[in-house]
């Protein structure tokens, strides 16, 4: 009798999940074949890039600059939503008085080789050409992923990275000479965001980095390179967001900051 | 038809193995959702030692940065559509956090009864499949009791088919039971709740990347399901050919170590032979079908759920009809 009355609860379990599970199997076949299940109403409106020649071109009493690269240069982590792009015409203001504009064309999670094609599609080159100043921000998601292989396969992989992001800079930096052959190019240095990360041999890692792009920018000329890894590496706490990688707002203050009083008699110069 | 599948089923419960089978899974669940537990609590300290601040009143502020990041992100005319949608799928997952109140760090009954079977899809699942599957026929060799069966008036297929049925039913009552115990198990560590909270899904390979334009959010009974319905596929195939060795070898023992062996190896053929095609067609390494749903897998240009639940289908039609065909023509000489 125990049996009978346990064979009849099994096989109503049985039939009841069965067509449960069939119903399941469908919407595992549909979501993953279904040809955009649900079209975007906002992905339908074309993507413009913004018209720059509506802006009056160069010489007028505009001063631009456009930032280009990872999310540090589009202002990621900072909580008042404002990064790079707002605060640079602040500390800008001083030396200048023409109004100043900016272009934020920075990618979240962009990787040199990102920064190449997006150069090289041509989309960028009426911004470029507009520009006085050009901030540009790349490499940290290049290197980003090698932190966590152990020491010998970090310096081989190491070598890897830095050698096809050097390429990529190079030819970067190139692409932006040739749409813009007169601009000011700043670039932010790499900095260390984990406490944790403090051996000697990831330090050295970090330097070389920083090093070597520095003399690529030296090379291009009408360039500079702006350290970060000295500003923030006593100020993590201060500085670093809740999300423990990109600059908070007092962060991007004072690198702004620190970019400002590198580059003042530039910008006078530029908006005589 | 209908009482030789009831014999078949009162045969199996009699024979302890489901017991077995569901002990296990008892034992197994307990065991992760306990180690689930305390690295959480692990990761709470270290985190709130890092930040300074609990991250139990703090994730708040992160989740509203984030979004206000993302915000940003989606207006950027440079973003292409592509990361555009995963953006708004984080999103939409942030908000509903912030709606309801779920600090992000914390486990839920749902996920964890989700990601034990993400994880048990192509190992676990096929080896309880297996101790239930693949002495049915084979134990009737080995002692000697398919004669008794087979002097019945019943013809061969029917009794085959009989097993077949209970193997069927057998699998869902092992699928169905891992659910729950897994839900009901981690409920006590974790709080039942979760089953509405939204889950992304929807990945594609175009051109052998993955493709996130479709992404959507599925909320998490719902992905559940998914995933069950799969794990069940998935037992149906493997159940399907271990049986099909049982009634090809003689001795249980030798039917369970050429499926497992099997089995075993698939986890790292394609390590080994990843530049070699004809891998893709096996059907141990197109097990995990879950890792399409949460986009979770290599992407490799032909391989995705269509194809990997055509081959896994193919094997188990074969192996039926194999199964069949040797069973019906056999000579018994026991």
């Amino acid at each position: 009798m125990l049996k009978k009355s346990m064979w009849y609860t099994i096989l109503t379990i049985a039939s009841v999940g069965f067509i449960v599970l069939a119903i399941g199997f469908y919407q595992a076949i549909m979501v993953t074949t279904a040809v955009n299940p649900q079209p975007n109403p906002t992905a339908e409106v074309p993507q413009t890039i913004p018209d720059s020649t509506q802006l009056p071109s160069k010489n007028s009493n505009l001063f631009k600059v456009l930032i280009l690269g990872d999310s540090v240069a589009k202002g990621t982590g900072d909580e008042k939503g404002k990064g790079f792009a707002s605060y640079l015409p602040d500390y800008f203001k001083n030396s200048t008085s023409k109004d100043i504009v900016v272009e934020n064309a920075g990618i979240d999670g962009l990787e040199s080789t990102g920064l190449l094609e997006q150069l090289q599609s041509q989309n960028l080159d009426k911004p470029l050409a507009d520009s006085d100043f050009i901030l540009v921000s790349i490499g940290g998601n290049d290197v980003r992923s090698i932190l966590s292989l152990n020491n010998l396969a970090k310096e081989d992989q190491f070598k890897v990275r830095q050698d096809s992001y050097l390429a990529n800079l190079e030819q970067s930096i190139k692409a932006i000479r040739k749409a813009s052959p007169n601009s000011f190019v700043i670039f932010i240095g790499l900095y260390n965001p984990y406490e944790k990360v403090n051996d000697v041999e990831d330090i050295r890692l970090l330097n070389a980095w920083n090093y070597d792009t520095q003399q690529l920018i030296e090379q291009a000329g009408q360039g500079i390179f702006i350290p970060t890894s000295d500003l923030l590496k006593f100020n993590l706490g201060r500085y670093i967001s809740k999300d423990g990688l990109h600059p908070n707002s007092a962060g991007y203050q004072a690198i702004s900051n620190r970019i400002s009083k590198s580059v003042e008699t530039i910008i006078a110069g530029a908006s005589i | 038809m209908f009482s030789l599948i009831e014999n078949e089923v009162i045969k199996m419960i009699s024979k302890k193995r489901l017991m077995f089978v569901f002990a296990i899974l008892v034992v197994l669940i307990t065991i992760f959702a306990y180690g689930q537990n305390q690295s959480l609590a692990k990761t709470k300290a270290q985190l709130s030692q890092r930040m300074g601040v609990t991250a139990t009143d703090d994730w708040r502020k992160l989740a509203d940065q984030q979004i206000i990041t993302i915000k940003n992100r989606l207006d950027s005319p440079y973003m292409d559509e592509k990361s555009k949608s995963s953006s708004r799928v984080r999103m939409e997952q942030l908000q509903y956090n912030l709606d309801n109140n779920i600090n992000p760090l914390e486990q839920s009954a749902a996920k964890f009864t989700t990601k034990f079977m993400e994880q048990a899809i192509f190992l676990f699942l096929p080896l309880l499949i297996i101790m239930l599957s693949s002495d049915m026929v084979s134990g009737e060799s080995s002692n000697g009791t398919i004669k008794l069966l087979l002097v019945r008036n019943v013809p061969r297929w029917k009794i085959l088919l009989s097993k077949y049925l209970t193997l069927m039913v057998l699998e869902v009552i092992v699928v169905f039971f891992s659910f729950v115990a897994s839900a009901i198990i981690s409920g006590f560590f974790f709080g039942f709740g979760g089953w509405f909270a939204p889950v992304a899904t929807g990945f594609k390979v175009l051109a052998g990347q993955l493709d996130s334009t479709g992404v959507r959010n599925v909320p998490q009974w719902q992905y559940s399901l998914m995933v069950y319905s799969l794990a069940y596929f998935v037992a149906f195939v493997v159940g399907s050919i271990s049986f099909m060795i049982s009634v090809l070898v003689k001795s249980t023992a030798a039917s369970i170590g050429i499926i497992m062996s099997t089995l075993v190896a698939g986890n790292f053929i394609s390590f080994f032979l990843s530049d070699w095609k004809i891998t893709r067609y096996m059907f141990m390494v197109n097990l995990r079908l879950t890792d399409y749903l949460s986009g979770s897998f290599q992407p490799i240009e032909g391989m995705n759920m269509v194809f990997s639940i055509y081959v896994l289908l193919g094997w188990a039609i074969a192996s039926i009809i194999i199964s069949f065909v040797y069973f019906t023509k056999q000579d018994i000489l026991v």
